[in-house]
């Protein structure tokens, strides 16, 4: 039970609070944008945190080199595989609770009684 | 040893809660979110077993899993939208 040990089983245990405040937000939060959002953050923090204790509970040379690959292309890749995720959500037109939708166009919006969505090939203007 | 049990427990309870979303979640994008943290809860899992049962491969299954895992929330990022940019 030496400090090194101590420091992995903290980061460790860090690490996993990160991931579970994720699935708690991905029980809790009310739509897709907002649980993406809770995942995309605590996915690269979670992760780095919890291989760095366990590479510290127990550390080799060879192991950190693994480790510091693992950490660099998590750090990189989660926030774009979650920004994939939503933007495909939102491309599929998934329901959003929000005030208002920035990325909102003209089909979005509910047109005035009489007026088709979108108009008909051939139509009056 | 003791709190690498605890964040194993930590980690098993996230995945419970992710795979209640995937099985409950009202649309689709919310089942392929909850792959996402359900794959980063399962790669944490991994890299913990590894060191509290002493194996050696382990850092090599975390390297691949995190690669695999990128892959695979692109790939369900493009299912979900059946293939349109």
């Amino acid at each position: 039970m030496n400090a090194w040990d101590v420091t992995g089983q903290v980061l460790a245990v860090l690490g996993s609070l990160v991931v579970l405040t994720a699935a708690l937000g991905v029980i809790r939060f009310p739509d897709a944008y907002t649980r993406i959002s809770a995942v995309g953050t605590a996915g690269g923090a979670g992760i780095v945190l919890v291989v760095l204790g366990a590479l510290l509970t127990d550390p080799s040379a060879f192991d950190a080199v693994k480790v510091l690959a693992v950490i660099v292309l998590q750090l990189a890749t989660s926030a774009v595989g979650s920004m994939a995720i939503a933007r495909a959500a939102r491309l599929t037109r998934t329901p959003m609770v929000a005030i208002y939708d920035q990325l909102a166009t003209t089909d979005d919006v509910d047109q005035p009684e009489g007026r088709p969505r979108t108009p008909e090939r051939g139509s009056a203007p | 040893m003791i709190g690498l049990d605890i964040a194993l427990g930590l980690l098993m309870l996230a995945g419970l809660a992710s795979t209640y979303r995937m099985i409950a979640g009202p649309t689709e994008a919310d089942r392929v979110i909850a792959a996402d943290l359900l794959l980063f809860a399962i790669v944490g899992i991994v890299a913990l077993a590894g060191v509290r049962m002493a194996s050696t491969a382990t850092f090599d299954i975390v390297l691949v899993a995190s690669l695999v895992g990128f892959l695979g929330a692109l790939s369900l990022a493009r299912a979900l939208t059946r293939g349109a940019r």
